[in-house]
């Protein structure tokens, strides 16, 4: 059953549809990401759901009542949302102190005296700042600033918390620590939360399910699993990891295989199985046809030289390895191009050897090249 | 051992003497004429409080002045008439500019960039244009507003008398006491990271409990500052008692001095007295206001800062009436009352056989008097720009560039003007050119008043420009020195030119400053060295009003014309509040 859903929801800034007709159905509990380079429509929508914008059109709502809906002259003021939210910037008062910044949401609420100082304690226990709330605001670390801006927005049990970029602000070992504990508070207090990023990473890591958008219009809606291992279109392809891109062509179609023979390379074809193509021409393909087999880097395996009996085996050239202490790093020519694949062990070879790619079957997806 | 001893002797001597290179040159010669330039009058002023003897006599020291100055309960009573106008005053326009501040910075008020320029319009306009267009307006006899009142049923009892203590409060707020705070404040109220109140709003409050539980709190230091640098100006406040006060015997601490200098015979000693006591005064309150300006404030500016509109809902027309109102009462009123004035038969009187009248521009346009005021303005204003932009860069540029030894005195020394009340420097400089018999020939001529007028102003043009040396990048001169040009090359061939801009608009804040303000040179002109400023008020004080009005509308052209000609250069002539 749908908890927070989004309908049609349409915002313009001037001319450009900040977010343009967007549908979304989260769950209760769910931890939901909205994941996009910087200008996608990923904050703005955010800012709707918390009531910060209003939408030009469409709907929004939370647990059957509507929170939203400019036709019907609806819409509920942030305060009134009951929604926690985190910002990019933490925007701790710095009149005042941790307790203080804590206590507001409960202080506007009524709650007052032992109980909520029972409940700010709590929730700064929750969030290891325990006994630090005598202190001003802004004389925290941005790792602190970042936790209380976390408890301000928790203490009164809202009923879903909305983070912006919460972790950006932080230095990277900072935002490692924090991602983790971020997953494990979740996961403690149960609650609905919506995050918005454009850092993969973190979206992959914490996400139960993955919004990827672009242009103020959804490209793909999925688990972490989903959006990075089966992406549904070439900029989810693209915008998450790494891919290693081969064009090619069709040089067979049956039933349940497809065979693509690559450009720039005549001896290798690579056979692989129709649910692996992507998008809705899956039927009218012929051979000649002109598409692109797409695999992640670490779906492919270097070798120095043809091991038979293996199929996938692309030949290229390489140019130089780098080692990058965890891993070595080799780049080779195909076709022409230039690519970076990298593998943790060392292989005996110099620039200019000619070495094998092996594609795994499982990590190719095909794509019908744009004509 | 001997060896020990070669080195040992000129560290030593080092040590002792520092060598006097170009630098500690520059920096020595630089404290010592600011500090002579600026201390030294002030000086006087203590001394000659001890002196019974009138200017350019022989002293006879004694406590005497003193004694007659504070046996006389008017001079008490002028103080604190001072006190009392400067906190009522901030009462009144403290809380209204703040909340102006954030409906225009803050919120989705209409019109909300017009609005800024009338404020901005408002802060350059000269205080006696303000003060003479409302006395137009408010007179209790001849005022327009109170002529109309007497023909309304029902309120012919009500009549406004702008010779009143609240009568000056009102042209106080209206000339200077408001715009001057939502100039420093709407920037500042702009730049707030607005996010700070949207996570008010996502905890429950609504947008007016976020205005005054978050936002006005948050914005505490910027306020303070603000507040602070009103308070210390309470004693500086001259033209507006002077025309409205001193007509019924209502003294402040200016006017006062002025009175008690221009007796006959004068009682300067007494007027050095009761100086001295605010002097006493600042230099208490003078690090305490440095203190807390320099502190730090919150950081409330962040980087990534969305400027969020605040949805006024349905207050949005009747806020923004409420700023056109305040608008049409700071601008308009005395800008149309003034040219009014000036083609009236008699000012108020529509009903007249000829109401309409050029006769006194013509009068006013081949009048000596205001030919001679206007040469004189132009001189006075004209070279306090020039020496003010071209000194001060230099005193800025050393400030903010060098690691010279003393450059917390230098700064201290530009701060301490701010804060002296004009006409306590006037009288100051007045000593000083009449007791010192190298200056006595300057005595009476124009030099005097430049002088006067290049010290006004100068905490201000030395803040604008150390902030922008601040912000110009100090590669620029580095590599100038590298390329083997010395100090005085590097300001005059890279400094300079870059800098053109903001020096231009500090010559513009110093021109309009010189030709508006009287508190520095009323004591020290006479009637061949009148500013038009000074001829103005001379000619309200004697009832020639339409002429009044015709030489108050040339002050207005020339200072606001300048400001907007510079502004639609491009050039930002306002304050910073950080």
């Amino acid at each position: 059953m749908s908890f927070l859903r989004i309908q049609n929801l349409y915002k313009t800034f001037g001319q450009v549809a900040a977010v343009n007709r967007i549908n979304l159905d989260i769950a209760e509990g769910e931890f939901f990401t909205m994941l996009g380079s910087s200008g996608c429509g990923k904050t703005t929508t955010l800012r709707m759901i918390g009531g910060l914008e209003k939408p030009d059109s469409g709907e929004i709502h939370l647990g059957g009542q509507c929170l939203v809906a400019p036709e019907k002259g609806l819409f509920i003021k942030p305060e009134k949302r009951n929604m926690g939210m985190v910002f990019q910037s933490y925007a701790l008062w710095p009149h005042m102190t941790v307790f203080e910044n804590v206590a507001y949401p409960l202080k506007l609420r009524g709650i007052k005296g032992a109980e909520a100082s029972k409940k700010v304690e709590d929730v700064l226990a929750l969030v290891g700042l325990a006994g630090l709330g005598e202190r001003p605001a802004p004389a925290l670390s941005g790792g602190q600033q970042q936790r209380v801006a976390l408890a301000r927005a928790l203490v009164f049990s809202p009923r879903v918390l909305l983070l912006d970029e919460p972790l950006s602000n932080l230095d990277a070992q900072l935002r490692e620590e924090m991602r983790r504990e971020l997953k494990s508070l979740q996961q403690r207090v149960n609650i609905t939360v919506i995050f918005v990023t454009h850092d993969q990473i973190e979206a992959l890591s914490l996400s139960d399910r993955i919004a990827i958008m672009k242009f103020g219009v959804l490209e793909q809606v999925g688990t972490p699993e989903d959006v990075y291992f089966r992406p549904a279109t070439p900029f989810v392809r693209d915008f998450l990891g790494k891919t290693f891109l081969l064009p090619g062509k069709i040089s067979v179609s049956t039933e349940q295989t497809i065979g693509v023979s690559v450009q720039g390379s005549s001896t290798a074809s690579l056979s692989l199985p129709r649910s692996k193509l992507i998008g809705a021409a899956n039927g009218l393909l012929t051979v000649g046809q002109g598409v692109t087999v797409a695999i992640r880097p670490e779906q492919v395996n270097l070798t120095a030289g043809r091991q038979d009996g293996r199929a996938n085996m692309v030949e290229a050239t390489l140019q130089t390895v780098q080692f990058l202490g965890d891993r070595y790093e080799y780049t080779v020519t195909l076709g022409g191009e230039t690519r970076v694949l990298a593998s943790p062990e060392p292989q005996h070879l110099k620039s200019g050897d000619r070495v094998y790619l092996e594609l795994k079957p499982e990590g190719m997806t095909l794509w019908p090249t744009e004509k | 051992m001997a060896k020990t001893e070669t080195y040992d002797a000129p560290a030593l001597t080092r040590s002792w003497l520092p060598p006097l290179d170009g630098g500690t040159a520059i920096m020595a010669a630089l404290i010592g004429f600011m500090g002579f330039y600026v201390l030294y009058p002030l000086t006087l002023i203590v001394i000659n409080s001890f002196n019974t003897a009138t200017i350019a006599e022989p002293e006879v020291y004694g406590l005497d002045a003193w004694r007659k100055a504070f046996a006389e309960p008017g001079i008490w009573r002028s103080l604190l008439n001072s006190v009392k106008i400067g906190i009522v005053l901030q009462l009144v326009a403290l809380p209204t500019g703040i909340f102006i501040s954030w409906l225009l910075a803050r919120t989705n008020i209409l019109c909300a960039n017009l609005f800024e320029f009338g404020f901005w319009l408002s802060f350059f306009m000269p205080g006696l244009a303000c003060t003479f267009g409302w006395m137009l307006m408010l007179d209790p006899s001849t005022g327009l507003i109170n002529s109309w009142l007497r023909q309304v049923p029902g309120l012919s009892w009500l009549n406004f008398d702008i010779y009143s203590f609240w009568g000056i409060i009102w042209v106080h707020v209206v000339s200077h006491g408001l715009s001057t705070k939502v100039m420093l404040l709407t920037p500042a109220f702009r730049r707030m990271d607005a996010s700070m109140e949207e996570a008010s709003r996502m905890s429950g409050a609504s947008a007016l409990t976020t205005l005054v539980r978050i936002t006005v709190p948050a914005m505490t230091p910027v306020i303070i500052v603000v507040f602070l640098l009103s308070v210390i100006r309470i004693f500086s406040s001259l033209e507006i008692e002077l025309l409205l006060g001193v007509p019924w015997g209502f003294y402040v601490y200016s006017t006062k001095i002025v009175d008690l200098a221009r007796q006959e015979p004068p009682l300067v000693n007494q007027a050095a007295a009761l100086g001295s006591v605010i002097l006493i005064f600042l230099v208490a309150f003078i690090p305490i206001q440095r203190k807390l300006i320099a502190r730090r404030q919150f950081t409330t500016i962040t980087g990534q800062f969305k400027p969020k509109i605040i949805e006024l809902g349905a207050w949005r027309y009747p806020a923004t009436a409420f700023v056109g109102l305040v608008l049409f009462v700071l601008d308009v009123v005395p800008l149309l009352s003034v040219v009014g004035g000036s083609f009236m038969t008699r000012f108020g009187f529509f009903n007249l056989p000829k109401t309409w009248t050029l006769e006194y521009w013509r009068m006013a346009l081949t009048d000596p008097r205001i030919l001679q005021g206007l040469h004189n303005t132009l001189i006075v204003a004209v070279s306090a720009g020039l020496v003010g932009a071209l000194f001060f860069s230099l005193i800025g540029y050393v400030l903010v560039r060098t690691k010279l030894p003393g450059r917390g005195i230098l700064d201290s020394i530009c701060w301490l003007p701010s804060a002296i009340p004009g006409v306590l420097s006037g009288l100051g400089l007045l000593w000083m050119f009449l007791g010192t018999p190298v200056f006595r020939p300057f005595y009476g001529t124009i030099v005097l008043l430049v002088v006067a007028q290049v010290l006004g102003g100068i905490t201000l043009a030395t803040q604008i420009l150390k902030a922008n040396f601040v912000q110009l990048g100090k590669e620029l001169e580095e590599s100038s020195r590298m390329s083997g040009a010395g100090f005085w090359r590097t300001y005059l061939r890279i400094v300079f030119p870059l800098m053109a801009q903001t020096m231009v608009m500090v010559a513009v804040i110093k021109f309009m400053f010189a030709a508006q303000h009287n508190g520095a040179i009323i004591l020290l002109a006479t009637s061949e060295t009148r500013t038009l400023s000074l001829l103005a008020l001379d000619q309200v004080a004697a009832g020639y009003r339409e002429v009044a009005s015709i030489t108050i509308i040339m002050i207005t052209v020339l200072t606001l014309g300048v400001a907007i000609v510079a502004r639609s250069f491009g050039l930002k002539v306002g304050i910073r509040a950080d």
